[in-house]
């Protein structure tokens, strides 16, 4: 084999990069704990109340309990994205990396591989565990695998979580400061569909929002139009609109990178 | 060898570098040299791809560096000590580089041991001395075995022990028939450890010489002879084209004629001479001279 960059060997360092890191495992570690954690807390606390005498939630409804703790995790996860290159900025690694690769956009692409790589089997286990914990301490009033629209949440609430760190890959990327890109993040995850919603007419609410990144990515891990308050797209739709969007962020991320002196 | 032919490079009103042609051959430490802000960095960021030039091209090896399909193994590059993440470990952020090539990782070793850094290879680079860094972003540039080192002030900061070894370093890089530039600030740094010089002030070259040419060229000074018969002697210097001032009671300062010639003039003259001393401007003095002018309209 001759000595020369090629795709594949860029993505190796990009996953030795990330593995080498003590942060990466203890902020993956962290998300399954709080992910299970959390799961079986709700889940306890939902048994007690059933049990005082409110009535038992549906199958839609025992899903998002089980996924809830996701609605933030997602956040962390968009943040380990955004360190993943917004950090190499801050030591001033990009431009040793960036001589070892001058074309640059390779660089980019094994970063969002290497996350990829590194996330879904620690959010695979995390959500199938989350969801498994919680309808355990429900009990009889749990949902379980078979029911409808059930395998494809929990597919969503790995998926999700993956794509939001790829959203803050591309939003590191573009900023290339971690403390205006974590701050971009947040204000594009919680801060605009809270404004959003006040800030448009009626009806044009409902069709904006379900289009919005944190809308979208929330109906991936919910049973099919339900157990959210806002009118959403189906999981499948909502998971091709939260894609869109990861897109446009890594190919504006891509365009910064190749563009600006490092 | 590297070719930058009216390498231009602006930053809003600012032009950091200016029209800048140079060759850097093999075989040579070459310095480049400049006063701070004088645009070393930015030449050396636009050689190795990191800034895009406003005008002009430069090559390395022929091809421009971001076309270079193996880069590491064409030039090895250390630009700022901190150029690791301080959380990964020596031997973590090397093998994350030579990975990017295929370079086996046996050869990570190797550079860990030649710069001296393999018993804290597993520690974090956080932890380590401005001294251990610059160990470490040299093992960097020299895991691809290049035939091209760039190094920007590569003895920033470093104790004595520390300039030693770059300086030996360099030279044995460049004895093994390598091309070697490195940037400094410090003349009498450049002047120990390189053979040719690219002089440049305020993003202009201002001197493409070899060290010896630098010395013949301040060498032209002036000539201080002591005489007890300073009158006479002076006259006779004068009438052979020579320019003479008084410094003292029988002390002149002769410039426009070697001492060599002095000499013989005052023994055809029969005048008795005391002493001859060639006044020569230090290497220090000369870049110091070059570089004036480049300082004051910053």
């Amino acid at each position: 084999m001759t000595t020369e960059i090629t795709f594949a060997r860029v993505v190796r360092a990009e996953l030795t990069k990330l593995r080498s890191l003590r942060s990466s495992w203890l902020v993956l570690g962290s998300v399954t704990v709080l992910a299970v954690g959390l799961a079986a807390a709700i889940g306890y606390g939902v048994r007690g109340s059933i049990r005082a005498g409110e009535p038992a939630p549906g199958v839609a409804d025992a899903v998002a309990m089980a996924f809830l703790p996701m609605d933030f995790l997602t956040l962390l996860i968009g943040v380990f994205g955004v360190l993943q290159i917004s950090g190499e900025y801050g030591s001033g690694l990009v431009r040793t990396t960036l001589t070892a690769v001058p074309r640059r956009w390779p660089v980019l692409a094994a970063k969002a591989v290497a996350l990829v790589v590194v996330t879904t089997p620690v959010l695979a286990v995390s959500s199938l565990a989350a969801f498994g914990v919680c309808q355990a301490t429900l009990g009889r009033y749990g949902a379980s695998l078979g029911d409808p629209g059930v395998a494809g949440a929990i597919v969503g609430a790995a998926a999700c979580p993956v794509l939001m760190g790829l959203l803050g890959l591309g939003t590191g990327a573009m900023l290339r400061h971690t403390a205006g890109a974590i701050t971009t993040l947040v204000l594009v995850l919680l801060v605009v569909p809270a404004l959003l919603g006040p800030a448009l007419p009626g009806d044009r609410e409902e069709q904006v929002l379900k289009y919005v990144p944190t809308i979208a990515g929330q109906a991936m891990y919910g049973v099919d139009g339900s157990g959210n308050p806002f009118e959403t797209l189906s999981p499948g739709a909502s998971a091709a609109v939260l894609a869109g969007w990861v897109g446009l962020g890594l190919l504006a991320g891509t365009a910064v990178l190749r563009r600006r002196d490092a | 060898m590297i070719e930058a032919q009216a390498l231009t490079k602006r930053y809003g009103d600012t032009l950091a570098v200016d029209d800048l042609s140079f060759t850097v051959k093999p075989g040579q430490v070459t310095g480049f040299l400049g006063p701070n802000g004088a645009g070393k960095s930015t030449t050396m960021r636009m050689i190795v791809g990191l800034d895009r030039p406003t005008a002009g091209t430069v090559t390395v090896a022929g091809l421009p560096y971001r076309d270079h399909s193996a880069p590491l193994c064409q030039v090895g590059t250390l630009l700022d000590a901190k150029g690791v993440h301080r959380g990964r470990s020596a031997h973590s952020h090397l093998l994350a580089l030579a990975q990017t090539h295929g370079i086996p990782r046996r050869r990570v070793d190797e550079v860990l041991d030649a710069v001296g850094l393999a018993s804290v290879a597993n520690r974090r680079a956080g932890g380590f001395s401005l001294g251990m860094g610059q160990r470490l972003g040299v093992a960097a540039a020299l895991l691809g075995d290049p035939a091209v080192v760039i190094l920007d002030e590569p003895v920033n900061g470093l104790d004595p022990d520390g300039v030693l070894w770059v300086r030996t370093l360099l030279q044995g890089l460049a004895a093994e028939g390598r091309t070697v530039l490195v940037s400094s600030h410090l003349m009498s740094e450049m002047a120990v450890t390189a053979e040719h010089l690219v002089i440049i002030g305020r993003g202009r070259l201002l001197a493409d010489t070899t060290v010896a040419d630098l010395i013949a060229r301040v060498a032209v000074g002036s000539v201080l002879v002591r005489s007890p018969n300073a009158t006479e002697l002076a006259e006779l210097l004068v009438a052979h084209g020579a320019e003479v001032t008084g410094v003292d009671r029988g002390l002149l300062q002769v410039a426009g004629l070697t001492a060599e010639a002095i000499g013989d003039l005052a023994l055809a003259g029969g005048v008795a001479v005391h002493e001859l001393t060639p006044q020569r401007a230090s290497l220090e003095e000369a870049y110091m001279e070059l570089t004036r002018e480049a300082v004051e309209y910053r």
